[in-house]
């Protein structure tokens, strides 16, 4: 019976996340022929002469999932900072495609060229119920006006209705977003981003705080979105990225120490030392 | 009209204030106009004009709340509009005044010609035209709002920054305002008005017409802000308040939200100004006082903030209070003030709303 | 009245010593009091020749009796002829024996005959006592004595000047000497004297050298000289120059002092709060209050000794101190410490402290402005050159600024409390968990900020007035400062008070006192566009919070 359920349930995401197909246009532009989507050049961040980025160069394929692991301070999350336009680098280039240049954008910008986020910790909108978060996050036409005269199309309705089946909060979807537990409100940052419907995800840390099963599902749903989006997923949890890697990246004091699939990262001294040697 | 239900259907607060504003509406002509002046059910003049300028009180307030309450941002200097509005009116009833001023000149207001001025300066040009008027008690705070507030979200100067920024600006205007060579009065300001669209000021049927000008104007303002807050819109802004960045992140861009928000707010300022000063017959430079703006805060945080119809409450009790005490033991009610904003802020910072709320809610379970 | 209550030192001086000098000291009274008693003659002719005599007598006293005739204080009592100096009361006069001094009571004016003097006598007692005050044994006399000779100068005070040259060893009274003596030969009639005389003045500051040169600098419609000769014109031209770009070096001096002195009351303003809001992040709105407290304390000190008004600010800064501080661990205590992590509601509550304070002090002193007087050593000034002169209260106040300053400075990077404070201020949770006690930290801080506000209102109470509302005109400027200096930074807060009150000097020629206020704030406002976190912001990831 619990199988069958747990079956159907998949089954019903399935569905649901075949019809995420960008059937959204996202910036013609985007041009992605020459293989990677994120192109990291060279890219320096230091905060009062500290550096968190030194030199890194890294570069993600249209539709791969990259896992991205690193020490406590390895700058994970300035990277993410970097290319969402949080953080202006000192030096370096960050392309979206061939042509984008992500450092002349802004935030809001970046997000609307098919970029989306999922922060460390999570940060939901508390004061407003699951359903409006997915609202806000819904792609959509975001300036002002437009915004003003929305109105939820049927569509729409069901994309959100979808979106609460894959993140299972159907049941809160009226409760206000601070009431959720730190796990679910994980949940509800994906979701977010699955409203998103971004071209790339960048997701840090996403299973920190959930139980083994949810971490489970998060590894199904991440690796089901890849194909179609590219995902950047930063974990610290070693079991969750091996069930969901294909190529790792390690991160070490600002620039990549080592790339490859698990079996070569994990054997590879300089990460043996890193890890250990701490 | 079925546009007022739908507005108001999950809004019981505003249902009680359209409905009470409505009898008042109805009441204050006929005990005024209606009842002979010997009845004891027999309503002042007086009265008619403090009730009316509650009223623009209370839009100022509302003006205040959609900023502050559902945005977050906390101005300190809303009475900069809603004077900028007033000056804007008072220009108008200034050159309505005519020859009729006490040094009789055709074209200049008194205060131009004891300062041996021999023309107009050109920025009081159109104003005898009323429409011209009501037009700038809109643009003018509207505008300086615009490049205010584009200076300040664009360089993301938030929180407690934002607040003394908008102080320091009520308290530019003012001494600038205070100065004679401004051209609007200085110390004095505008004053000494004659009539309206060929009304008497000192008319009762002016008063109770500016009185329920002033009624409208609060429903509409009301109506607006609740159509705002209710659109996606309002939801964006209820995120800003919440988390800014992350609000940016999800594509929005944060800082023409609180342009338009705060512009339109400031709008509706100045046309609380423009409503007031006539009631009041003056408008001075004491308005633009940085102080003026912190009280009107308070008014906005006893209602309850982040409601509307709250802020519209606040406004009302707080400002019949000051009438009471003002009157009747002037010495406390500066006290009465202070420990207003230290009580609220300490227990109640929900406002009133928030009290009643919370009764509700435990009545219910 | 100065140089009369050094007149009676020496005179105190004086009596002590006659114990030791009797025969002498009588006889030369003796002579002393004849000469005085010589005045007394008729006829103008001898009582100038009796002037000359009683100066010639050298007695200190002289000058006194001598500045008494010419401004008809100096009578003979009818009844013994006695020669005195009198002083009107309301209606009677309060007389002195003229050649001692001794006091002799009061009398009705009636009873006295007054010592007349003409036009002729008047001025040659003017120069006789320029001359005894140019011998005086006091530099600030003789100094005072040449200025007096040049409003007036003729061929004998240009004598006086040249002899008084000859004996003094001071060398700014030289100066002073030198440019009279100048001045003088400006009129001579060899045109040699003439041009040396205009050397002579190039560079001096003083009014007159001014004025006297553009005279002779003048020209003619058709651009001769109107001087009688060219050279002397022409040197007079370059003479002016020098004088006027001089001039303006001073004005600037002068215009940088005042604007160092603005910014010292914004930085004692401002200090309190750049504590209270850069450490702990609180906008106290009573800050200002505090500073009226503070200046509330001076007045009360002041009443309760008022004998000892010089000393009373000595006792009036620890008591402000103390007075402030405890009234702001009073109100973090009460209110803030319940609304930490709320900064617009602590405003709101602070805000509404400070019309508290303000009521408070209106319903329990006054509603009016009280009177804080200046000890006497904070008024008059220091002439630094003749165009220019600092009052000693600006003085004062700006080295007590930069003193306070200091002090907090030491006290934040030196005692255990600046460390738990800064230790806070970077990191609350962090210093929590290492067993800082935050409670007591945030407390003893606001402590600290409103002290220092109450001792900036003991400083301001001796250049502003005193009254409830005082507050209130400061809290706007001391953000602006704390805002533009850059939070969290003590040095911010420095250069940032600095600079806003010389700017503000600077502008207020072009644009006037008002515009000059506007303009700055506007300039604030921009410039929290370009650079939101101050001129000396605050880094970390912590400062993003
Ligand atoms: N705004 C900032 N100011 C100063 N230092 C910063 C700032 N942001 C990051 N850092 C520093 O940069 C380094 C990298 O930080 P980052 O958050 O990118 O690490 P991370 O790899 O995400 O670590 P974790 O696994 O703990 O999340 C850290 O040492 C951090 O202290
Ligand atoms: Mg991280």
């Amino acid at each position: 019976m619990k199988t069958l359920e747990k079956m159907r349930a998949a089954m019903r995401r399935e569905r649901s996340l075949r019809r995420m197909a960008p059937d959204i246009v996202y910036d013609p532009d985007l041009d992605t022929s020459h293989g990677p989507i994120l192109y990291l050049e060279n890219i320096t961040v230091s905060f009062d002469g500290f550096k968190a980025l030194n030199d890194l160069n890294l570069y993600i394929d249209d539709g791969e999932l990259r896992c991205i692991i690193g020490p406590n301070g390895a700058g994970k999350t300035t990277m993410m900072d970097v290319i969402t336009g949080k953080t202006r680098p000192d030096a370096g280039t960050v392309f979206f495609g061939q042509t984008i240049d992500l450092l002349r954008l802004n935030e809001p910008e970046i997000a609307a060229e098919g970029i989306g986020r999922k922060f460390q910790k999570p940060t939901v909108f508390e004061q407003q119920t699951v359903h409006e978060n997915l609202e806000l996050a819904m792609h959509a036409d975001k300036r002002v006006w437009p915004t003003l005269r929305a109105r939820l199309t049927g569509e729409q309705r069901d994309r959100i209705g979808e979106v609460l089946d894959i993140i299972g909060l159907t049941a809160q979807c009226q409760s206000r977003a601070g009431l959720l537990s730190h796990g679910q409100k994980q949940w509800l940052e994906i979701g977010m981003l699955l409203m998103q419907n971004p071209r790339l995800l960048l997701v840090d840390e996403p299973v920190a705080g959930m139980t083994g099963h949810e971490t489970e599902r998060t590894a199904e749903l991440l690796n089901s979105l890849a194909g179609q989006h590219s995902v950047v997923v930063v974990e610290h949890d070693m079991e969750f990225v091996r069930s969901i890697a294909r190529t790792v990246t390690v991160l070490h004091e600002g620039s990549v120490l080592a790339e490859g699939d698990m079996n070569e990262v994990q054997n590879d001294p300089k990460v043996i030392e890193v890890y250990l040697g701490e | 009209m079925r546009l007022f239900p739908s507005l108001l259907d999950n809004d019981r607060g505003g249902r009680i204030f359209m409905g009470l504003l409505g009898v008042v509406c109805v009441l204050v002509p006929i005990f005024n106009l209606a009842v002979p002046e010997t009845s004891p059910f027999h309503m002042s003049t007086y009265t008619v004009t403090l009730l009316g300028k509650y009223l623009t009180f209370a839009l100022l307030a509302l003006s205040v709340d959609l900023i502050w309450g559902y945005c977050g941002i906390l101005s300190l200097g809303h009475g900069a509009f809603f004077a900028l509005g007033g000056y804007a009116m008072g220009m108008h009833l200034m050159r309505q005044i005519g020859e009729r001023g006490v040094y009789g000149h055709p074209v200049l207001p008194d205060f131009m010609v004891f300062l041996n001025w021999e023309k107009l300066p050109w920025y009081w040009y159109g104003f005898d035209q009323f429409w011209f008027a009501m037009l700038m008690v809109m643009l003018v705070p509207g505008l300086l709002a615009l490049v205010f507030g584009w200076l300040a979200f664009r360089s993301r100067v938030t929180g407690v920054y934002l607040s003394i920024i908008t102080q320091a600006l009520t308290f530019a205007l003012m001494l600038a305002f205070f100065r004679n060579e401004m051209g609007f009065g200085g110390n004095n300001g505008l004053t000494d008005f004659k009539d309206i669209l060929g009304f008497n000021l000192q008319s009762d049927g002016t008063r109770i017409g500016i009185f329920l000008a002033s009624a409208i104007a609060l429903t509409l303002a009301y109506l607006a802000c609740r159509y705002i807050v209710d659109s996606k819109m309002g939801r964006v802004v209820k995120a800003v308040r919440d988390a800014e960045d992350r609000t940016r992140f999800l594509g929005y861009r944060v800082e023409q939200y609180k342009l338009w928000l705060f512009v339109f707010s400031a709008v509706l300022a100045g046309i609380a100004g423009a409503l007031y000063v006539p009631q009041v017959g003056i408008i001075n430079p004491g308005e633009f006082s940085p102080i003026n703006s912190i009280e009107l805060v308070i008014w906005v945080a006893v209602g309850g903030r982040g409601t509307l119809y709250g802020a519209i409450a606040g406004a009302l009790l707080v400002n019949y209070g000051k009438t009471y005490f003002t009157a009747a033991m002037p010495e406390v009610w500066l006290f009465a003030l202070g420990l207003l904003f230290v009580l609220v802020t300490r227990f109640l910072p929900a406002g009133i709303v928030g009290l009643l709320r919370r009764r509700g809610a435990e009545a219910a379970t | 009245m100065r140089p009369w209550r050094g007149l009676a030192a020496v005179l105190a001086a004086f009596i002590l010593l006659l114990p030791t000098l009797p025969a002498a000291a009588e006889e030369a009274d003796y002579d002393f009091s004849a000469a005085v008693d010589a005045l007394r003659v008729k006829s103008y002719a001898d009582k100038e020749v009796a002037i000359s005599a009683l100066a010639d007598t050298g007695n200190d006293r002289s000058i006194e009796v001598l500045e008494g005739l010419l401004v008809g204080r100096l009578f003979y009592r009818k009844s013994d002829q006695r020669m005195v100096l009198a002083e009107p009361q309301d209606v009677d006069y309060e007389i002195r024996d003229a050649a001692t001094g001794e006091p002799l009571g009061t009398t009705g004016k009636r009873k006295l005959k007054k010592i007349g003097i003409n036009n002729k006598l008047r001025k040659h007692l003017r120069g006789t006592i320029a001359r005894l005050n140019l011998a005086h044994n006091d530099p600030a006399v003789r100094m005072a004595a040449v200025k007096e000779m040049m409003r007036n100068l003729d061929a004998a005070a240009s004598d006086l000047l040249r002899a008084a040259m000859a004996r003094e060893r001071d060398v700014k009274v030289r100066e002073a000497i030198r440019s009279g003596i100048a001045l003088a030969d400006l009129d001579s009639p060899d045109a040699a004297i003439r041009l040396r005389a205009v050397t002579d003045l190039t560079g001096s500051l003083l009014p007159e050298a001014r004025n006297r040169l553009s005279g002779l600098a003048e020209r003619n419609a058709d651009g001769s000289s109107s001087g009688p000769d060219e050279t002397v014109s022409l040197a007079a031209r370059k003479a002016l120059q020098s004088i006027e770009s001089k001039l303006a070096l001073n004005r600037l001096a002068e215009t940088v002092f005042f604007g160092l002195s603005l910014g010292s009351v914004l930085l004692l303003a401002a200090i309190g709060l750049a504590i209270t809001f850069g450490v702990m992040g609180v906008i106290n709105m009573a800050h200002g209050e505090l500073i009226m407290l503070g200046a509330y304390t001076t007045y009360l000190v002041q009443l309760a000794m008022p004998n000892h008004l010089d000393y009373s600010l000595f006792v009036a800064i620890p008591a402000a101190f103390l007075v402030a501080g405890l009234f702001g661990i009073a109100i973090e205590q009460g209110v803030i410490r319940y609304l930490y992590g709320r900064p617009l509601e602590t405003l709101l509550a602070t805000f509404g402290i400070s019309l508290i304070l303000q009521q408070l002090v209106r319903t329990t002193i006054s509603a009016q402005n009280v009177a804080v007087s200046n000890p006497s050593w904070m008024s008059g000034s220091m002439e630094i050159n003749p165009a220019l002169a600092i009052t000693y209260n600006r003085l004062y106040i700006l080295i007590f600024a930069l003193l306070v300053f200091a002090a907090l400075l030491a006290v934040l990077k030196r005692t255990s409390l600046g460390l738990q404070v800064r230790a806070v201020s970077q990191n609350r949770a962090m210093a929590k968990a290492m067993g800082i006690r935050s409670e007591w930290v945030d407390a003893m801080t606001f402590g600290l900020g409103s002290g220092i506000a109450g001792v900036a209102g003991v400083a301001l109470s001796q250049l502003t007035n005193v009254g409830p509302n005082m507050g209130q005109s400061y809290i706007i400027d001391s953000f602006m400062v704390v805002v533009f200096g850059g939070v969290a930074n003590l040095w911010g807060t420095l250069v940032g008070a600095m600079s806003l009150g010389v700017a503000n000097k600077f502008l207020e020629p072009f644009a006037g006192a008002v515009l000059a206020k506007i303009l700055v704030l506007v300039f604030i406002i921009l410039f929290i566009q370009k650079r939101p976190r101050g001129l000396f912001p605050q880094k970390g990831r912590a400062a993003e919070g």
